[in-house]
């Protein structure tokens, strides 16, 4: 099957024209976006994720290797037909209306004047601009902003949707309707590319996760496999003395927190073992969980050992 | 040209009358133009008597026995030489910031993005902008073609094709403006080295006198390949002068040079936004 994304080799090095000095922003990116997969790629600053995205669409050209929508060149024009993109600090023209803005967008995707005047309606309420359609955008705010761009890019009803921080500066309702309206597209089968630095709106949405670090993928995979802890932890009260000692024998950590005790073994038998024990004891069960990690841990500790 | 070629041309064209319109560029031209228009309209009297000569009244001073036919191709060389000169320097002032604000960051990743080519975004935006000179400048002089012409009954067609010239000129200009704004992204820089263009143009038409008067082989040189070189606007400017007036043309190579200029700096204004990173 066609990946959506597919870049292979992908490099990008800036050369500063007076001094020589180089700068490797994408690295040998390889990557693979399943079509109709929900994909965040995750990076401190500095690490590429932007120019990953332009060298994708074709903003900037690539130094070495390819990047590919749908099979296609990414350079070749066509081949960026069904890609819909939101940037990154965007900067719509002011004296555009929401209505003109997306008609102009539209028409550059190919869309004629009856396909227009059908569909601008349709998604300024979609993303709730109903009323603003006649207002240039200079008066809008930015959250409104960012939702007329997430219309921009759906104008042409893309498969593939690439989205630089498409929540920055959305208060948490609007975040709330983005994500309404991605959990729905991604339903319909288009595929969602999430540049975001914002790890629980990724979590959150995302199947698959990269990482990638000093352009690079340091990470890559699906967000329950990364998250998926490797043990399990048991929580207790009224914990007798004798009892402690022993389960901290067998215990991988202990930690004492407002009269409870916490033990995190490394196996289910383990962890069944000592909740064996602890009803033996007597003691009072607060909780049995396997445990996790969130997406924030695995990025941190991704970002640490490189 | 497919459908889909023609959409976004249009597209393209009808964003920069936009912004044209937005930042008052068109209805600055526009209002002046129509001032022009009304001045003639209304403050300039023409009596037209036995065909052939012509009481003039401007703000109440009259003037008698002037030539019909000479009178208004005289006017019309006023207002073209008006035109070519303070009109060019607005144009190119007014209109090279329009295209700068395109590869404004968050503006044009998004332009790219888009299944178009690179060099027709530039097209477009080069067309929208010539478009909406044009349509001032055609505005202007068809107005007051048909004014002196209705109140004279003299319709010399020399004057329009001025109009034809002055958008020429603007047009070669404009490709100076968009190659700089790609390279540098800079509507100052553009617009100093159109008009640094524009003003040595008057000296460089001089050529034959200025060869005389150098002394050495490779100033003469300079000369003769900077006059080749550049867009002969003083040239054009007579020759202009030479169609209103219905002067016979005895030189066109002005417009075939200076167009050969404005092909080879436009492509390479392609060149160099195909090949920029955004």
């Amino acid at each position: 099957m066609t990946c959506a994304v597919e870049t292979k080799g992908l490099i990008k090095i800036f050369r500063n024209r007076w001094t020589g000095k180089e700068v490797r922003a994408v690295d040998g990116i390889s990557l693979n976006v399943e079509h109709g997969s929900t994909f965040g790629l995750l990076g401190p600053n500095g690490a590429g994720k932007t120019t990953f995205v332009k060298l994708l669409l074709s903003c900037a050209h690539p130094t070495a290797g390819r990047a590919m929508i749908f099979g296609r060149d990414s350079r070749e024009s066509e081949a960026r037909r069904p890609a819909g993109y939101l940037p990154e600090n965007h900067r719509f023209p002011t004296y555009m209306t929401g209505h003109g803005m997306l008609d102009f967008y539209g028409a550059l995707s190919g869309m004629d004047a009856t396909a227009l005047r059908k569909r601008i309606p349709e998604l300024l309420a979609t993303v709730g601009l109903a009323e603003w359609g006649a207002v240039r955008l200079g008066k809008y705010s930015k959250g409104m902003l960012q939702r007329v761009g997430l219309a921009q890019a759906l104008m042409h009803a893309p498969s593939l949707l690439v989205l630089d921080e498409p929540t920055d500066g959305v208060d948490p309702i609007g975040r709330r309707q983005i994500r309404d309206i991605l959990q729905s597209l991604e339903q319909q089968g288009v595929t969602i590319f999430l540049n975001s630095h914002l790890l629980a709106e990724v979590e959150l949405f995302c199947r698959d996760v990269a990482i990638i670090h000093r352009g690079k993928v340091a990470l890559e995979g699906r967000v329950k496999d990364l998250t998926a802890g490797s043990g399990y932890r048991v929580e207790a009260e009224s914990v007798p003395e004798r009892l402690q000692k022993e389960l901290r024998t067998k215990a991988k950590s202990v930690a004492e927190r407002n009269g409870h005790i916490e033990f995190l073994f490394g196996s289910r038998d383990e962890a069944n073992q000592a909740l064996d024990l602890l009803r033996a004891g007597g003691c009072a069960i607060e909780t049995m969980a396997r445990t996790s990690s969130t997406l924030e841990d695995v990025f941190v500790k991704t970002v640490n050992e490189q | 040209m497919n459908s889909k070629t023609g959409i976004v041309t249009w597209a393209l064209v009808r964003d920069t009358f936009r912004e044209a319109f937005a930042r008052k560029i068109f209805w600055g031209f526009f209002g002046c133009s129509t001032a022009l228009i009304l001045f003639f309209i209304f403050i300039m009297k023409i009596d037209v008597v036995e065909g052939a000569v012509a009481t003039v009244s401007l703000f109440g001073n009259t003037t008698r026995g002037h030539d019909v036919q000479r009178l208004v191709r005289q006017a019309h060389a006023g207002i073209a030489a008006f035109l070519y000169t303070a009109g060019m320097f607005l144009a190119v002032f007014a209109s090279a910031g329009l295209i700068p604000t395109v590869f404004e960051p968050g503006r044009i990743e998004l332009l790219l993005s888009k299944p178009v080519e690179r060099y027709h975004i530039l097209l477009g935006r080069y067309l929208g902008n010539v478009l909406v000179i044009a349509a001032n400048v055609f505005y202007l002089v068809l107005g007051v073609w048909i004014i002196f012409g209705v109140k004279t009954a003299v319709w010399t067609p020399g004057f329009l094709w001025s109009s034809v010239i002055i958008v020429f000129v603007y047009s070669v200009l404009l490709t100076v403006v968009l190659l700089i704004a790609v390279v540098w992204e800079s509507a100052v820089v553009a617009t100093m080295v159109a008009f640094a263009i524009m003003f040595m143009s008057p000296i460089l038409a001089q050529q034959s006198l200025l060869e005389r008067l150098l002394t050495s082989e490779w100033s003469r040189n300079t000369i003769r390949v900077l006059y080749y070189a550049l867009p002969k606007i003083f040239d054009l400017g007579r020759l202009a002068r030479a169609l209103v007036l219905g002067d016979p043309v005895i030189d066109w190579m002005p417009v075939w040079s200076s167009a050969l200029f404005g092909l080879v700096t436009l492509s390479g204004s392609l060149y160099a936004f195909g090949r920029r990173d955004y």
